[in-house]
This record gives structure tokens, sequence and C-alpha cells, in this order.
């Protein structure tokens, strides 16, 4: 082996295959980068392990693990985890907590009585706001169906798996509301929210479950309905 | 160190293993071994046995180790009580500080920590059985780890030590060859563009005898590379 | 950080399970998770074991020195267990000096052990008055997915049956298996929702409140006891987690001895 010690392992991959940190997708052309890819030495490299993804010109990298980003807009499931006497912190299960201003609350509060509106451990359901320049998130909770979460369970999904849930023919979604009867809300943090009898409950976190170890085959969708069949049929 | 006393290399170039010099000892490599961490690897390199585990990128606490513009790498490398013939005492011990630090500063110039600002991530190694070249097995693990919890690198880490014995070098110093030999060269190597994360050397080693260590090591780079694609393919399945 | 966020819907969710007679993954009130247990997985340790509980992982090795025994016990040998509770096996682990939890978990593994009588300390005697032998059990988390306490001990256990003292390395003699004349289990109930259940997972762990630890060794005899975290129970909870524990230890210790 050359001295130089370059593994002279960039192989070019195609779509649809596995890639890990520093391999080399294909040369740089000028196309547009998605997730998990940047740009090295005239080349395109992943940066994630996972599957090369190409759709309309755009490459990325469709991570098997990834941490949730907030941006503005996202509708998320987030706990307090604290408060001063104006803002509540919210942990969102991202790199940095988010911040709930006082007057982004749900309701009517005095300066210093946060703690009394809403305390440590109480989830809720809110929107992200804006990303300041220091990189906190800000969440309101001022909305249509924003709220306190009184009732139910909230489960969660890797955070890469949230649009599928709800995209396609029959989108998982959709199926796991009809076989459980239950009111689901996917955040966009991975987090989900379940409500209804407890069986229909046990059906979405069972499947949940099927979701988190099969995330990554492809044909997800006909992978839950038959899941569901299988234990509808018991 | 004893130079060259104890006879661990023959003529034929049958190191005491049975190795010849350019050998490197048996690697197992298994991803997602610790099913509570956000991601997690452990290798067997020989008899040494390491497992890494990650877990973030997370709201950094305390507020002081914050870093406005990116994330910091909180590592921990630290070796069990069983995992030496003598009990090794846990608590703080300055061997594993040190190697701490070198595989954070290492790792750090992999990880795109820019795209995650204030927050850290933590990565956490442990020599659950040690033979000789712990912090490159606890480097290697440690990339694996990250690469299994989706964590962004410019490149895999490869690590390796290779040495002299009687002389004569030799690649993937064993336990009875890091004791009795002569030099020990450990090199932490981004297997793509051949560029080096880490560094350390003791011993005696001349100009030449230097390049042949430096070429076993980057050498082995490339085969453990190759190990690592094999073991990932092997979990996650070759195409989506 | 310090505590765990434990989120109030989580408390009120796992009491509506509990009503109904129902856990989140679908066991019975005294039911297990799978388990698996392996022996001699620790080639520097003199003995060990790998316990799996659903997702909690551990290692227990078996290390032996050599001491001076105690003036008032010449001819006695030690026994210390040690747990450590490592960041890597857990996000809500803080990396510092032992915490209370792990302190607590170390001293009830040991009290089970040694109330148990499985290791007769007279056995340790090297030279009276002057060396003996002191095992050591050190407990490991790999992964924290909620009871630690059963996983210790179960491991501890299997690893003393395991074990060889190491007479050659010390040039004291050959080597021989170590003495161990009884397999004591540990079994713990956590109260999630308002009763009683075994092998609490992590989920139920952070969602509960007090615990209950029983050592049993054979024919019942009970060895220890550790009741921990705030609340109270009853005569009655405690004659039903008892039932329990004795069919339960009873299959463990089957399972160990087989090994």
């Amino acid at each position: 082996m050359s001295s130089s010690g370059a593994s002279d392992g960039r192989t070019s991959a195609a779509p649809g295959s596995l890639v890990i940190p520093g391999d080399k997708i294909c040369t740089d052309s000028g196309g547009q980068l998605g997730h998990g890819v940047m740009k090295l030495d005239g080349s395109i490299i992943a940066t994630k392990l996972g599957y090369i993804v190409e759709k309309g010109g755009e490459i990325s990298v469709t991570p098997l693990h990834t941490a949730y980003f907030p941006r503005p807009g996202d509708l998320v499931l987030g706990y307090i985890e604290g408060m001063r006497a104006n803002i509540w912190f919210i942990d969102l299960g991202a790199p940095f907590n988010a911040i709930l201003p006082m007057s982004l609350a749900p309701m009517k509060v005095e300066f210093g009585a946060t703690r009394d509106a809403m305390n440590v451990g109480t989830t809720i359901l809110c929107r992200v706001q804006e990303i300041d320049e220091s990189h906190s998130s800000v969440v309101t909770m001022k909305g249509m169906g924003l709220r306190k979460v009184n009732s139910g369970f909230v489960d969660t999904v890797p955070p890469h798996l949230v649009s599928l849930l709800s995209s396609g023919n029959n989108p998982i979604l959709s199926q796991l509301k009809d076989a459980s009867n239950c009111r689901i809300i996917l955040g966009a943090n991975g987090r989900v929210w379940v409500d209804g009898e407890p069986e229909g409950i046990r059906t979405v976190r069972d499947t949940l479950s099927f979701i988190r170890d099969n995330g990554d085959s492809d044909n997800l969708s006909s992978k839950v309905a038959d899941h569901l069949k299988q234990g509808n049929g018991e | 160190m004893g130079y060259g006393d104890v006879q661990m290399i023959d003529e034929k170039g049958n190191r005491v293993d049975g190795r010849k010099a350019g050998d490197l000892r048996p690697i197992e490599i298994e991803l997602g071994v610790v099913p509570v961490a956000d991601g997690s690897a452990s290798v067997r390199w020989g008899t040494n046995y390491v497992i890494a585990s990650i877990y973030g990128p997370m709201e950094a606490h305390p507020r002081k180790i914050q870093r406005q513009e990116r994330a910091v790498l909180d590592v921990r490398y630290n070796m069990a009580p069983f995992s030496t013939t003598d009990r090794f005492r846990p608590g703080f011990n300055r061997r594993s500080r040190e190697i701490s630090k070198v595989t954070a500063e290492a790792l750090e110039s992999v990880v795109l920590l820019e795209l995650y600002p204030r927050s850290k991530i933590r990565i956490e190694i442990e020599v659950i059985c040690a033979e000789a070249g712990t912090r490159c097995v606890g480097l290697t693990a440690a990339s694996l780890a990250l690469a299994d919890a989706g964590i962004p690198m410019t490149d895999m880490v490869v690590s390796v030590a290779s040495g002299k014995i009687n002389d004569v070098v030799v690649c993937d110093l064993n336990k009875e060859e890091d004791n009795y030999g002569e030099a020990d060269l450990p090199m932490g190597i981004l297997p793509n563009s051949g560029e080096l994360v880490f560094l350390q050397m003791d011993g005696d080693l001349s100009p030449e005898q230097f390049q042949e260590a430096w070429d076993y090591n980057m050498d082995a780079a490339t085969k453990i590379h190759l190990m690592m694609k094999e073991a990932i393919a092997n979990k996650y399945g070759g195409e989506s | 950080m310090g505590q765990p966020l434990v989120p109030e819907l989580l408390r009120t969710h796992l009491a509506e399970l509990a009503a109904r007679d129902e856990r989140a993954d679908g066991r019975g009130q005294w039911d297990g998770r799978d388990l698996s247990v392996e022996v001699g997985v620790l080639e520097r340790a003199e003995g060990s074991a790998k316990v799996q509980m659903g997702d909690t992982i551990v290692f227990t090795g078996i290390k032996f020195q050599i001491q001076t025994p105690y003036p008032d016990r010449p001819d006695e040998g030690g026994l210390m267990t040690s747990v450590e509770l490592r960041p890597l096996a857990g996000r809500h682990i803080e990396p510092g000096p032992p915490s209370p939890e792990s302190i607590e978990m170390a001293r009830v593994v040991d009290r089970g052990i040694r109330e148990s009588g499985c290791i007769d300390t007279k056995n340790l005697c090297i030279i009276a008055g002057e060396k003996v032998w002191q095992v050591i059990i050190d407990c490991f988390a790999i992964s924290d997915d909620g009871n630690l306490f059963d996983a210790f001990a179960l491991a501890a256990i299997a690893a003393l049956h395991n074990a060889t003292l190491p007479g050659e390395r010390f040039d004291i003699g050959e080597d021989r298996p170590l003495p161990v004349n009884k397999t004591p289990i540990m079994c713990s109930f956590q109260k999630v929702g308002g009763r009683f259940i075994y092998d609490a997972n992590r989920e139920e762990e952070l969602g509960g409140d007090e615990r209950i630890h029983i050592t049993l060794g054979g024919d019942d005899h009970v060895h220890s006891l550790q009741k921990g975290l705030k609340g109270a129970f009853t005569a009655s909870e405690f004659a039903e987690i008892m039932d329990a524990a004795k069919q339960r230890c009873a299959e463990l210790k089957k399972i160990v001895d087989s090994l």
C-alpha cells in the first residue's frame, strides 16, 4: 500500500446504497446538496451513516439516526423543564432547550406566576416560532390547537421518519388512527401524542415500536399494514 | 522497557502470537450494543474489548462549557475494574484523563461541530478488557459509535499502533510487545484522505524505522476501514 | 442537570394501565423481561457473568486480591461489592463520584450475597494471621433500562459460581474453584400506578414510587430486605410480593445453577 496512506477508497456510490461518513458519493458537478452530505475537494461526500437519496437533482443521505433540529413552523410536543418569572424552558429533545415567553402562553400569566400556570413536567403542544441569533428557539402556544396536554401518552419515533409517516397513498398515520380509534398528533420532533382507550393506545405504542425497529426498510407503509393486520387477527 | 532481551520475533518472522510483522490482531466490530444510547459500538481487537456510547447532541450543561458557535465534545475514557489482570481501581486516573483529552481533540477534527452550536455531545468509552492499544481501540470505537448516532463527520477515524520489537518494526503491538518492545507509535487516521488526527510516540526509532511503522499504520487503516464498512453493511444491509 | 424530568402524563398513564392490570409493554404484573445469562465472558476477571434483562445489560467481574486479615478474625477472608454506574449506560447518568443510588445498589447487592453465607470466609484463608483472599465483586452497567438491582445481583451470583481462586498467579498453589455453597437470588418490586410490579423497566422506574428488594436463598430463606424511595406499603401487599418473589427466585436459581 502506498505510504501516502490515502485509502483510494473513495468510490462513487449509487442512490440507495449505504454510506458511512467520508464515503465519496460522486464528483461535485454543482448540484444541490441536501441533508447528510458536504462538498470536499471537488467531490460530494457523505457525512452521515445512511442511504443515498437523489431527488430532483438534489443529493442527500437519509440517516439511520438523527437528532431533531427545530425549524420555524414546526408543531412539536415539549416538556416544561423549568421556569423563571416570565419564561418557561421547554425540552424538545433537541440539542438545546426552547423558551416559551410569558407573552406567548395560552393563558394570561402574571409576572412571577409562571409556576402556578404551568409547572415542571407539564406536556405541551406548541409551535416553533423562531430561532434567534444565539440559536435559541422560541416556541409559542398562541394558535389553533396549541395547548397543555392533560391526557393520553407521548411516545417517540426517530425524527427523520416523521414526514414519512404522514405521506404517501396510505399514510401510516391514517392506518394507525383507523386501527386504534385514537387521536394521534405527530410532533416534528419525533414525539407522538396518543389519546384514547387503553387498548387503542397499546396498539399505537406497539406499532410505533415496530416502526422504530424497521424504520429504514422500504415499503414501511405496507409492512405496518401487515403488522396491524396480524395484531387484529390474534 | 526491555531493550531486545526478550525474544519476541524469530528468524522466520513469527511473533509470539503467530503473526507476521505486518499482521493485525483479529478485530470484530458491532454497532448498536447499548440499546438505550443514541448510538454505540463495540470493538473486540485481540483480547481488547471496548464499548463506546454516544448521547446527544444535547443542551450543554453546565453553562460554562457551552460554546456559542459550535458543539463541545465531552469525552470520557475509562477502564473497568475487571479490565486488567490486577484489578484497576475505580476513580480518577491521570492516564485516563489524558487519553480522554487527546481522543476529544482527535474527534473534534472530524465532527461537524458547527452544526450544533451551544450543545454538547457525550462520548463514553469504556475498556471492558484491556490488551495493549486500548486508546486506539477506544478512538476507533468512538468513531463508529458517532456514526451509529447519526453525528455528521467528514470521515471515520481509524486508530492503530505499530512499534518495534527486537529491532524489528511490527504492526499492531500486543501486550508483551508493548511491555518489552522498544517503540510504540499510535496514530489516528482518516482513511479517505490519509490525514492524521491523533499522533503519539514513545521509544526509539531510526528515521527508516519510523517510516516503516508509519506505513504499517496507514496500511492497517485501509484494512480496518473496510472491516468497518463490512460490519455496518452486515447490520443494516447494503441497499435501502 | 440532577433529577430526570418526569412528565406528569407518564404517571397518569401508568396509573391508568395499573387500574386495568396492564403494563405498557404488555407484561403481567409479576412477569420479568426476556432474560439471558452468560458466564465466563471477561478474560481478565477470575469469574464473570453478563446479564441482559430486556434492554438492561450488565457485566459483573470477580477479582481476587490478597490482604492481611483483621486481627480479630485472623482466618477469614474479605468480601467487597462495588457498583460502577458509568455514564456509558444512560443519558440520565452523570459523570462524577459514586451517587447515593449506586452506593445503595452496591450495599444491597452485597448484603444479599454476604448474609446468605454463600461464601464461607474461612475458605478464603491462605496463612492464618498473615494472608487471606479478598473477593471483589465489580458490578458494571452497560445499558440502564431499569432494574439494575436485579441484573447486578443475578450477574454477581452467576459470576461467583464461575470464579476460580488464582493461586498460580499469586504463587500460592494451584488454581481452584471458589467454593460457593448457595445461590441467593434478588427480586425487586416497584410500586407503579398504585400497585407493585416485578422487574420495572426504566419508564416504570421513572414514573413509579417505592421499591422493595428481596433476596432469597434455598428453601425460601430470607437473606436480605430493603425498601427504597418514598412511599408506604401494607402487610398484605408485602405478602403478595413475597409470594411472587418465592416463585421467581426459584426460577432464577435454577437458571444460575444450570450454567
